[in-house]
């Protein structure tokens, strides 16, 4: 079906409120204005569909359409940004950091705080959230810190304009649950000093959630019985859980306690991942490594590979600059470039239960991509441009036009 | 085909793979599995008169019999020729101080612990364990450290399994209380802390930490009384008063550790009060309170036997070591086993056992002071401690006699995984 709208005689000698004007006289046209197709040669739409060349239509801050998807209409009176001969992929998503605010996200009265909201601690004008985009990241779970047993909810931020206006939003203000198991002991002047001490709080605040109720009698000190439902919901499988742990003996209680309790965490951390991948896979407990480094032995740096071998699925958290390069080392010792593409979109958003709204360029996904001038998984390939819910947050891109070829083909008619 | 028969062939396929693959136990072969004839030894530990010459063979992980010299060799067997050496049971080590990461032993968030588990601090590749088999020990005791007045329990495991799972042979074995200095020092915060800070919530005498104790057992049996009066302790999840009302039901053995003769008179006091047998930990001083612990009916863990002195903070409790505690222990029939325990100054396992023969202890006495009377202690009897049919086939293959001070462990076989083989 043809779509008619009204033409607008273009005058002659247009005046600033004349044009101000016609916006607002015409609100069909003006939709049409705020759409943008997206043109590069390869669209990554999920690591595993890969469109060439590629088109993505953005209303409203969402993804509307993919390549072939696009009305022929639409098309044709929507203006278009071509990116030639590059590559668009999903934002990369990082799955847990503290954006700088690693004091405001400890809370240091007590070990069991799942009640506590990282959401309440988010600074939208941070530095290092405006500092995201530079690296292709296009949103973050701000998460409590791993100093507590259980230390509270994630919040899934974004970073918002560039210059004056760098306000970020949060997008999901009750994400996932955060656990550590590690960390814990090693604070000094606070409850639990051992690995241990830290397993029995946690097993008896679940214990305790898991009746619905009643006292915690817990090594150290008790959760509150209001915090007790955000831990049930962890156990119905409701809200997804975050469990840092690190060393073999750190790993293997949180395997054993998430057996026992009959949950499955997603393991930050997992330095120790080397020496028990046979459990891990067993277990099929997802982790969040940190990057890789070039520096690093070759056992860790094999990981991804051996980990997507057993089918454990993975991401890499940490400092933003260091993501992409974690995911080209993945590739260099063995990892395919879909997973370890999937380690920096996808599967983050997966494990922390936010794959309906970022780490795809699905329909209806936040329009937060990043434009690269080839594969990023190949460190010679430049990024161009990061856009956040369809605004561009960093770099350079070409003017928007409608396509003169589709105009043509419309006989000029708009 | 229908869909029944599909099912029956997809189950049968998978069954001949799991078969082929070694996925289930029965009809498997793995090395393990393999029958190996250990030829030549002097076999010792056996819970009867030492075999000469003999032949002891192991398959699927235990001692399938230990015969005299021309015994029946199993067709297939793979024979190792051991002539000239001594074989024993894998030591046992019934007080560890190894396995948990630095820093893990103790959970100070509170002097009384009693549902903190070692088991789930364990680091089960902890280098510790590699050496405590390397010196001839196949079964050891963690227990948590003693900082808290009340520990937590303790788990007896493997110094070797094909998996960490396999390495545990009792989960929570006992429940572990220190007398002393220990828990009452460290009462200070550490760098520049505040007066608010845990640490300041220590007993900081005897007499502090005996009422912890006293306290967490009267809070014990008004918790037994409240669940005998159907007061729903099934539901009040207090896991730790349902540990300390095991003790007192007597179904969970305490482990007291006390060195000096006033500790250990305080933790006969105590069991007296509450009713419970205690086993006493460490026990520098028992030389000076035979009597009493004979009266008493106790197990002695001896720890580091041959020091001198004790090392570290636990100095501070006043215990004088003697080299005839084992000796005079024995004379009075004061069941003891012997541990390298918590003092810096023990020397192996082998070698405690060694020195305690070299002060009167008879080495049949020294052996089963390490082997059989640990498993009878921990309650593992049933599995390791002697070399009988049936029992894991964990032993030591020694150069000479044990305790002959030149004799080095050659071949130490755990779950009859002998990884001299493998080489």
């Amino acid at each position: 079906m043809k779509l008619h709208f009204p033409r607008v005689p273009v005058p002659i000698w247009p005046s600033p409120l004349l044009f101000v004007a016609l916006l607002a006289t015409a609100p069909a046209r003006d939709l049409a204005a705020q759409d943008l197709i997206y043109r590069c040669e390869n669209l990554v739409v999920a690591p595993d569909t890969v469109v060439s060349p590629g088109e993505l239509l953005v209303r409203d801050g969402k993804v509307m359409h993919v390549g072939g998807e696009i009305p022929i209409e639409t098309r044709a009176r929507t203006r278009v940004v071509a990116f030639d001969g590059a590559t668009i992929v999903p934002g990369f998503v990082l799955a847990h950091a503290t954006l700088g605010q690693e004091r405001d996200l400890a809370e240091r009265a007590a070990p069991m705080t799942p009640g506590l909201r990282a959401a309440e601690a988010f600074d939208p004008f941070a530095d290092e959230l405006a500092a995201l985009p530079r690296a292709g990241v296009t949103s973050c779970w701000l998460s409590p810190s791993s100093d507590n047993v259980a230390g509270g909810l994630a919040a899934l931020v974004k970073p918002g304009r560039a210059g004056d206006m760098a306000m970020g939003t949060v997008r999901v203000d009750q994400g996932y649950a955060k656990f550590a198991l590690g960390r814990p002991a090693a604070v000094e002047q606070s409850a639990p000093t051992s690995l241990m001490g830290a397993v029995d709080l946690l097993r008896q605040a679940f214990l305790a959630a898991g009746r619905g109720g009643g006292p915690v009698d817990a090594a150290v000190s008790t959760v509150q019985p209001s915090d007790l439902p955000e831990l049930a919901a962890v156990l119905r499988g409701e809200r997804p859980a975050v469990l840092q742990a690190d060393s073999r003996a750190e790993l293997l209680a949180a395997l054993g306690l998430a057996r026992e309790l009959g949950f499955t965490p997603v393991l930050l951390g997992a330095a120790a991942a080397p020496d028990l991948l046979d459990r891990l896979a067993a277990a099929r407990a997802p982790l969040l490594l940190r990057p890789l480094r070039p520096e690093m032995r070759d056992e860790e740096l094999r990981l991804p590979a051996e980990l997507e071998r057993r089918g454990v699925p993975f991401a890499f958290v940490g400092p933003a600059d260091q993501l992409r390069p974690a995911a080209a080392l993945a590739v260099r010792h063995g990892c395919s470039r879909k997973v370890a593409l999937a380690a920096l979109t996808r599967t983050p958003a997966e494990l922390c239960g936010s794959a309906a709204i970022h780490g795809a360029l699905r329909r209806g996904c936040d329009a937060d991509f990043a434009v690269f001038t080839g594969d990023p998984l190949d460190l010679g390939a430049r990024l161009l441009a990061t856009y956040v819910g369809g605004e561009r947050l960093f770099g350079d891109a070409p003017p928007a036009r409608v396509d003169p070829r589709e105009l043509a083909a419309r006989g000029g008619d708009l | 085909m229908s869909a029944f028969a599909a099912r029956t062939a997809r189950a049968l396929a998978l069954l001949s793979f799991a078969l082929l693959s070694g996925a289930l136990p029965s009809g498997a072969l793995t090395a393990q599995d393999a029958v190996t004839v250990y030829r030549g030894a002097r076999v010792l530990g056996t819970g009867g008169d030492p075999v000469d010459d003999a032949v002891l063979v192991v398959a699927r992980g235990r001692v399938q019999s230990i015969g005299p010299a021309g015994a029946a060799i199993p067709a297939g067997a793979r024979v190792v020729d051991v002539p000239g050496t001594t074989i024993t049971p894998g030591l046992i080590d019934a007080a560890w101080d190894g396995g948990l990461g630095p820093n893990e032993q103790n959970e100070q968030g509170s002097e009384v612990t009693p549902a903190v588990r070692v088991l789930d601090g364990l680091d089960p590749e902890h280098p510790t364990f590699q050496r405590a088999r390397r010196a001839g020990v196949t079964t050891v005791h963690v227990m948590p450290g003693t900082r808290n007045v009340i520990g937590g329990l303790s788990a007896v495991l493997k110094t070797w399994a094909p998996d960490p799972a396999a390495m545990v042979v009792r989960e929570e074995a006992v429940l572990r209380a220190t007398l002393g200095a220990e828990p009452s020092m460290q009462n200070r915060a550490i760098r520049g802390g505040r007066v608010e800070s845990m640490y300041y919530r220590r007993p900081t005498t005897r007499m502090g930490v005996i009422w912890e104790i006293r306290r967490s057992f009267y809070d014990a049996q008004e918790y037994m009384q409240r669940t005998a009066d159907g007061g729903g302790a099934g539901e009040s999840g207090d896991r730790g008063l349902e540990v300390l009302a095991r003790v007192l039901q007597g179904t969970l053995p305490l482990v007291t550790t006390a060195r000096s003769q006033q500790d250990l008179r305080t933790a006969l006091r105590l069991a007296e009060e509450f009713g419970y047998t205690p086993i006493l930990d460490e026990a520098q001083d028992a030389h000076f309170v035979v009597d009493e612990l004979q009266r008493a009916g106790v197990w002695v863990m001896v720890g580091a036997p041959s020091a001198d002195s004790v090392a570290g903070m636990a100095s501070v409790d006043g215990a004088e070591p003697r080299f005839s505690t084992l000796h005079k222990l024995a004379q009075a029939n004061v069941p003891f086993v012997i541990t390298t325990g918590t003092n810096g100054l023990a020397l192996e396992l082998v070698r405690e056992a060694t020195f305690a023969c070299r002060f009167g202890l008879s080495r049949e006495r020294a052996l089963a002071a390490v082997t059989s009377l640990p498993a009878q202690l921990l309650q593992i009897a049933d599995r390791v401690g002697t070399l009988a049919p049936g029992k894991d086939a964990d032993f030591v293959v020694w150069s000479a006699d044990p305790f002959d001070p030149t004799s080095r462990p050659l071949r130490v076989v755990v779950g009859g995984h002998d990884p001299s083989l493998e080489q």
